[in-house]
């Protein structure tokens, strides 16, 4: 039956370490891994795309620069020379000109381009000494990766001369392999030259050292009408219902806005729409009537599209257009004042616009933005009124907005846009409201033509955009008074750890849906919807509170980066036969609309739809017509009460798309986009061709899951959860962080220090360089209840196979110290200097500090032992910092950290301890297959369980694991690894390769079979100290086991005394200041339950706040027994002394009923406080 | 090579155990040792792989290391560099020594000074490591073995370690254990019935048999089940790491294991148990687990 099932499994060839070896010698000029770098291509071209336009489209910046209103400021003088200012516009007339005299001279200001240089440094003043940044530097240094940002400011005096300036805006922080990167180019060879790592593929930011990452996010569709039905638009006021059509258009400098059209009750129509996160809801027949000249005839043509039969829509269009004609407004330059009167403050334009011309900018700023023209604005609100019509109707059914159909990526590069576009605005305000308010002061500098004055201006107002970029990435928080049409504040930023390999990577590949999802109840938002196959990944999402939320994409799905040119498109499509939109002509009511990227560019016939659809994918194949690839042509059939229907091609950036093969073609290669994959007929596996039906398959059934869901072996084998868990726990393995260990200074670093490449592997195991960073190790598995150690999921570690190095790792941690930060003055001289000053020769201290106060390279530290010392040579003493601790380690790299002036003497440098993490009990393992387990033993050798040839495991775990959990892959990777060892070859673990047919334990136990074992992977074992063999054979094989971060030595907490909270004298909480873990009411009721009294009283008296107080018998109080000086006491006590003091009770002035109980001292401090409430407390005392 | 000391009062006609040697060569010794008790061949085991003294390095001084691996990696490596450790009698226990630390008596010193200074990568290897002593050096196969690397150096890197090396029982650290491996096997047909062999379909099919199944008749089908027998047969490969050879290892497991013997019969006539527990012959165990 199936054809997978009969060719043999292939090989993935050797494990290359010969080759890699040879590469490592001689790193060359070829990046040895290229599948790696396409990974972070959505971060890398997205910023490459803020400076770098193409042909067809101007690059995001400059897009975003012609995109700010113009920014002008009068001056008010009377008889200004050059009085008039006269717009280009024909428009303006002569009433208007009399107008801009009484302003006075008029200045305005604009920012014409924006140039981002490389990072440089500049050491020492003079422009010899500029140098070239490097990422690793600034890593090292714990400083930014940044480049200078210019600005050319111009400015223009009334009709004058256009005057500009070069302004510097700061340092921007760089993403590292971008087009403003050093290192864009660099071959692996000069990746290692300057210390990074030889495949490095950048995608990230250096911000203080730390690697930041600014994480993909979900927004919906561009350009694309969704039908909403939601429960809460009926609360937004009277009349209003749960239906809407909504858009999120997008400009071309990739800044969106979103625009809402409501459906009411009485037949009206809202347009709803946001301006600096203020909400605006205006009646849509003012909108359209604005944006066209045109009559109510046309306006109801135009929606009912010639329809007249269909009385719902004719009804409800006569309503919108009846609702529209109290106002009064009749024609277009009406309707213009009108929104320009209303919208006059929210806009803040230059004061010389008319109402018309707010109303205009009005229009072209909130108003379906994604087009230009407003005949095509119009047509989208229409097209945007036709299917909420449809909606309400129940002729279509609303979109869904969790489904990746109707979704896309927020791409680093459009927010860096967005932050920057909105600062440099920011900047031009801030200019203007300077110069505005000299101008109110009447300050006699103020002089427009003067350049002077201009050019202070400029530098006057603090155009430092690059910090506030630098706090965007560095916090994540957005700082926006447009808020960027975005749902969420913060959280955009995140740290690319470093834990191993597999956690870097998978930073680059997460999309998140946003914070805003995070907190809502409904579980909606989170289900694995049929959607996004082959675009996140159904494996790879967190459990817990971010599951299905945090997704990932697969490994082969691309965000599209382009903006082709597609002016050629609508001739195309017309010469196919779509029928043009034509002002004043009415389409038939049953055509279809075909949509370019938002723009409604015709009609046709559903049954042309088809044709044309299926003749655009040929040339888009071909390669004809200079079509992009990436381009979606996504039709959507007419149906009863499904998706609204419509042929709509999408062309814009940030679309998640995906290979797929193309079965009618010889150029197979073809890229599906997430909206018409839906209507797409592709089969998964050859099984799955239906002859003239399928059009796609898939390149292989892999290509639906992430990476690291790529390299759980046979994952097709375990159940689902299964390979979730081992998506988390691959990346809290400890592997192999980085090539260039030397060279890093991460805070925290985890190492392996003999990782293994796996003899099990996938096919992708290669392609991603794996190999590179090994993160565990092929042990010898016995499933075998051994001595009860192994018991609910906890692992028997062989302590020969500890000794001889197994799963030993390491932390590294590195710590700044920075002289100037210690130093009393902030800035003035240098006062503090490394050295030992006039330190005696046999100073303890001296046993791990050299002459130059740094600590000797391979240093013993011990918590407490000198770490480094400085010289302070104002108070002239030698100061010694000690190792905190509070684990032993060894002093691995002490580094001099430089500094822009190369004057000034050694300030800073980076002290990397590395401390060994030999495997301990309470150690966490796991296999790749979401099986995890404590070391609970370390058996010595010979008392380990042995098979006949002398095999002893390295690690032992219980059978008990397997039943409920079923990860049979574990038990397939185990023949198969045992076979690969004996034969000396890797094996392929590739999901979906068997099949009923061909089964795995087949493939593997011929392979064992061949090699002298038993064809099920058993194998008779004897008992280590007994030497009897044990009455089952057992389960023996090879599993790759991975040593996860969680060790006891960073969690383990015990104490039995130590700090108190000063306030009830109980223990205070928390491991790092050696507090107690709390024993709650619920653990008081087991112990009360168990009649343990004495424990009891140990736990919540002895060991915690015991106190001894004294207690007045005859008044039963806590609170009143003082102490008084015996002086003073009163003579009839007892125990009356000269010298002592004695304790007497306030209330009853003597000291006779004293005496000592024990109690909690809470309890005392409940007596007080209750004391201070005026309620007595009283005890009962014998 | 028969042996038969073991104890003079068995019935007539019994020789005690017996051993036959199937293949001896510098790593590997293939006997068979019958006519005992699982729990002799099992003890025997055990002697072999953790108590057979050898000679590894201990202690490592590092003087300067430049290279790519961190000290403690490198201590490791050389730690366990099997030594040609034939001499071990020789040595004393530097616990049981007079001096503080090292002597020659209980310490061997080896050094290691190499220094890259060509453009090429130099393989430091067990061959760079000069010990004082010509018994007791890194394990070499033959002249050309090239020696086990212990870490690669590029231009300018260095590295400047003296050893000492001790003598010790692979009980306390692997690295003493002058086998890899010890094959052990009985009853290869289960006859016995000490196993229950998992079927799926027929044993013979997935039961490859064990190569040493032909050294006993093969069962009869039908035969009855004798349950008062006992296993006394036993096949075992012993391979070596090359600090001791095969035959040294097994020799010294026995004078091991008749030390330990002799001394619990000593402390069993003494006193009969009156006096302080005994230790068995592990007289240093506490020492030991010190360590770990």
């Amino acid at each position: 039956m199936s054809t997978v099932a009969q060719e043999p499994v292939p090989s993935v060839g050797s494990f290359g370490t010969l080759e890699r070896k040879r590469v490592h010698e001689n790193p060359g000029n070829q990046f040895q891994y290229p599948a790696l770098h396409s990974l972070a291509a959505p971060h890398i071209d997205s910023f490459n795309a803020i400076f770098q336009g193409t042909d067809s489209s101007p690059s995001w910046i400059s897009a975003a620069l012609k995109d700010i209103p113009p920014k002008v400021v009068h001056d008010h003088l009377k008889g200004a020379k050059s009085a008039a200012y006269i717009e280009d516009s024909d428009e303006e007339d002569h009433g208007e000109q009399t107008s801009t005299n009484k302003l006075g001279n008029r200045i305005q200001f604009w920012i014409d381009s924006v140039d981002l240089t490389k990072p440089m440094a500049n050491l020492g003043g003079d422009q010899s000494h500029i140098q070239r940044i490097y990422p690793s530097e600034a890593r090292d240094c714990s400083t930014s990766y940044q480049g200078k940002l210019q600005a050319k400011v111009c400015w223009r005096v009334n009709h004058g001369p256009v005057l500009s300036d070069v302004c510097p805006m700061g340092y921007l922080p760089v993403m590292v392999k971008s087009n403003r990167c050093n290192t864009e180019h660099l071959s692996p060879k000069e990746h290692i030259r300057h210390r990074e790592e030889s495949e490095d593929f950048g995608g990230y930011f250096v911000i203080n050292g730390n690697e930041k990452i600014v994480r993909l996010l979900i927004a919906q569709r561009r350009n694309y009408i969704m039908g909403i039905n939601r429960p809460t638009f009926a609360d937004r006021g009277p009349a209003y219902t749960t239906y809407g059509t909504s858009i999120r258009c997008v400009r071309p400098d990739q800044s969106s806005s979103t625009m809402t059209l409501h459906y009411l009750s009485n037949g009206v129509l809202t347009l709803r729409f946001y301006i600096d996160k203020r909400e605006y809801l205006v009646p849509y027949m003012i909108i359209l009537r604005a944006l066209v000249d045109t009559s109510d005839r046309d306006v109801f043509l135009a929606l009912a599209r010639g329809d007249v039969e269909n009385t719902f829509l004719t009804e409800r269009i006569e309503l919108l257009l009846r609702s529209f004609s109290p106002l009064g407004l009749f024609t277009q330059q009406q309707c213009l004042e009108y929104l320009g009167v209303r919208f006059h403050s929210a806009l803040s334009l230059p004061e010389e616009y008319t109402p018309a011309q707010i109303g205009k900018e009005l229009l072209r700023q909130c108003i379906s933005v994604h087009v230009t023209d407003n005949q095509e604005k119009f047509n989208v609100l229409v097209a945007m009124a036709q299917k909420l019509y449809a909606l309400v109707a129940g002729e279509c059914s609303p979109d869904n907005a969790d489904s990746a159909q109707n979704q896309e990526v927020l791409l680093p590069g459009q927010i860096y846009t967005g932050l920057l576009k909105e600062n440099l605005e920011g900047y031009l305000d801030n200019i203007l409201f300077r110069i505005r308010q000299d101008v109110s002061r009447g300050s006699r500098l103020c002089n427009f033509s003067d350049p002077v004055y201009v050019t202070r201006m400029l530098r006057r107002s603090n155009p430092d955009v690059g910090r506030k970029l630098h706090y965007f990435l560095s916090t994540g928080n957005l700082v926006s008074r447009s808020g960027l049409d975005l749902l969420q504040s913060g959280g955009f930023v995140i740290i690319a750890e470093r834990i191993n390999f597999l956690r870097y990577l998978a930073h680059f590949r997460c999309i998140h849906r946003g914070a805003f999802f995070a907190e809502m109840k409904t579980t909606t938002v989170r289900k694995l919807r049929p959607e996004s196959w082959g675009f996140l990944c159904p494996v790879h999402t967190p459990d817990g509170s971010p599951c299905g939320l945090l997704n990932h994409l697969s490994y082969t799905c691309q965000v599209s980066h382009r903006t082709p040119d597609v002016s050629k498109l609508p001739g195309l499509l017309v010469s196919l036969g779509m029928s043009q939109v034509l002002h004043g002509h009415v389409s038939n009511p049953n055509h279809i609309t075909v949509q370019l990227d938002g723009r409604v560019i015709g009609y046709c016939s559903p049954h042309l739809a088809v044709d044309i659809a299926r003749k655009l994918r040929h040339l888009k194949v071909s390669k004809q017509h200079n079509l992009p690839l990436d381009m979606e042509i996504g039709y959507v059939p007419v149906s009863h009460g499904g998706q609204y229907p419509g042929l709509y091609l999408f062309t814009t950036p940030c679309r998640m798309v995906r290979p797929v093969k193309y079965l009618s073609s010889k150029a197979n290669y073809d890229i599906v986009g997430s909206f018409e994959q839906v209507y797409m007929d592709i089969a998964c596996v050859d099984e799955d061709v239906i002859p003239n039906v399928t059009t796609h398959q898939e390149y292989a059934p892999t290509y639906i899951m992430s990476v690291l869901a790529n390299m759980t072996p046979f994952s097709d084998f375990n159940p689902s959860p299964r390979n979730m868990y081992q998506c988390q726990m691959g990346k809290q393995t400890m592997g192999t962080p980085a090539q260039a260990l030397k060279c890093r200074s991460d805070n925290k670093l985890y190492v392996l220090q003999t990782g293994q490449t796996p003899i099990v592997r996938s096919r992708l195991h290669n392609a991603y360089a794996f190999d590179e960073y090994p993160n565990g190790t092929n042990a010898c598995v016995a499933v075998i209840s051994y001595t009860g150690y192994d018991m609910e999921d906890a692992m028997i570690l062989n302590k020969s196979g500890h000794e001889r190095g197994f799963a030993y790792g390491s932390v590294y941690k590195s710590e700044l110290v920075d002289l100037t930060s210690q130093a009393r003055r902030g800035g003035g001289p240098v006062t503090l200097q490394f050295g030992l000053g006039e330190m005696d020769e046999d100073s303890p201290a001296r046993r791990t500090l050299d002459v130059d106060g740094l600590p000797f390279v391979g240093a013993h530290l011990k918590a407490g032992d000198a770490f480094y010392a400085f010289y302070d040579t104002e108070r002239k003493r030698t100061v010694v910092k000690s190792y905190k601790g509070p684990e032993e380690g060894y002093v691995d790299s002490v580094r001099l950290l430089g500094q822009d002036d190369i004057t000034r003497p050694l300030q800073r440098i980076k002290i990397v301890v590395r401390i060994p993490r030999a495997p301990l009990i309470g150690d966490k393992f796991s296999s790749r297959h979401g099986q995890k387990g404590v070391c609970s033993q370390k058996w010595p050798s010979v008392d380990m369980p042995f098979s006949e040839s002398g095999v002893q495991p390295d690690v032992i775990i219980n059978p008990h694991a397997f039943p409920s959990r079923m990860t049979i892959g574990m038990f397939v990777e185990s023949m198969a690894a045992k076979a690969g060892a004996m034969h000396g070859n890797p094996q392929d673990c590739t999901p979906f390769q068997f099949s009923e047919d061909y089964t795995a334990s087949e493939h593997f136990g011929e392979q064992l079979a061949k090699a002298g074992f038993n064809y099920y992977g058993n194998e008779p074992m004897y008992s280590g100290i007994t030497g009897k063999e044990f009455e089952a054979d057992i389960y023996f094989g090879v599993v790759y086991y991975q040593r996860l971060r969680h060790m006891v030595n960073d969690k383990f907490q015990v104490r039995s005394t130590g700090t108190i909270n000063p306030l009830t004298r109980q223990p205070v909480k928390g491991r790092k200041r050696a507090g107690g873990i709390r024993f709650g009411e619920m653990e008081r009721d087991s112990l009360i339950a168990h009649g343990t009294a004495y424990l009891l009283q140990d736990r919540l008296l002895h060991c915690s706040d015991y106190c001894q107080t004294h207690v007045c018998k005859l008044c039963g109080s806590i609170v009143s027994p003082v102490n008084v000086p015996s002086a003073f006491a009163n003579p009839g006590s007892r125990e009356f002394s000269k010298y002592k003091s004695v304790v007497e009770c306030k209330t009853c002035a003597t000291a006779d009923g004293i005496t000592v109980i024990s109690l909690p001292y809470v309890f005392k401090y409940l007596a007080s406080e209750l004391g201070a409430m005026n309620i007595r407390m009283t005890l009962k005392v014998d | 090579m028969a042996y038969n000391a073991y104890n003079p009062t068995l019935e007539s006609g019994d020789q005690g155990p017996q051993i036959h040697i199937r293949e001896i060569n510098d790593e590997v010794l293939d006997f068979v040792l019958s006519n005992t008790d699982l729990s002799v061949a099992n003890a025997l085991r055990r002697v072999m792989i953790a108590e057979v003294p050898t000679i590894a390095i201990d202690i490592v001084q590092i003087e300067k290391n430049t290279s790519v691996l961190a000290d403690e990696f490198l201590a490791h490596r050389l730690g366990l560099i099997p030594l040609c450790s034939s001499t071990v009698d020789r040595m004393k226990y530097t616990r049981d020594c007079n001096c503080i630390q090292a002597c020659e008596n209980c310490t061997v010193e080896l050094t290691l000074d190499m220094c890259c200074q060509d453009d090429d990568t130099m393989e430091v290897t067990s061959r760079n490591l000069l010990s004082n002593d010509p018994n007791v050096v890194p394990v070499l196969t033959d002249d050309n073995d090239p020696g086990i690397l212990i870490v690669k150096l590029r231009k300018g890197q260095e590295l400047k370690v003296n050893c000492l090396a001790k003598k010790g029982v692979a009980k306390e650290h692997a690295k003493w254990s002058p086998v890899s491996a010890v094959g052990f096997e009985y009853d290869p047909h289960n006859r016995l019935r000490h196993t229950q062999y998992w079927v799926e379909q027929d044993e013979k099919e997935e039961w490859p048999l064990s190569h040493n199944a032909p050294e006993e008749p093969e069962p009869k089908p039908g035969e009855p089940f004798d349950f008062k027998a006992e296993p006394n047969r036993f096949y075992f490969r012993v391979e070596t790491v090359g600090s001791l050879r095969p035959e040294e290892v097994f020799l010294t497991s026995i004078s091991v294991l008749q030390d330990k013997l002799g001394t619990m019969q000593i402390k069993l006539d003494d006193d009969g148990g009156q006096d302080e527990p005994s230790d068995m012959g592990y007289g240093a165990n506490d020492q030991w687990e010190n360590g770990y």
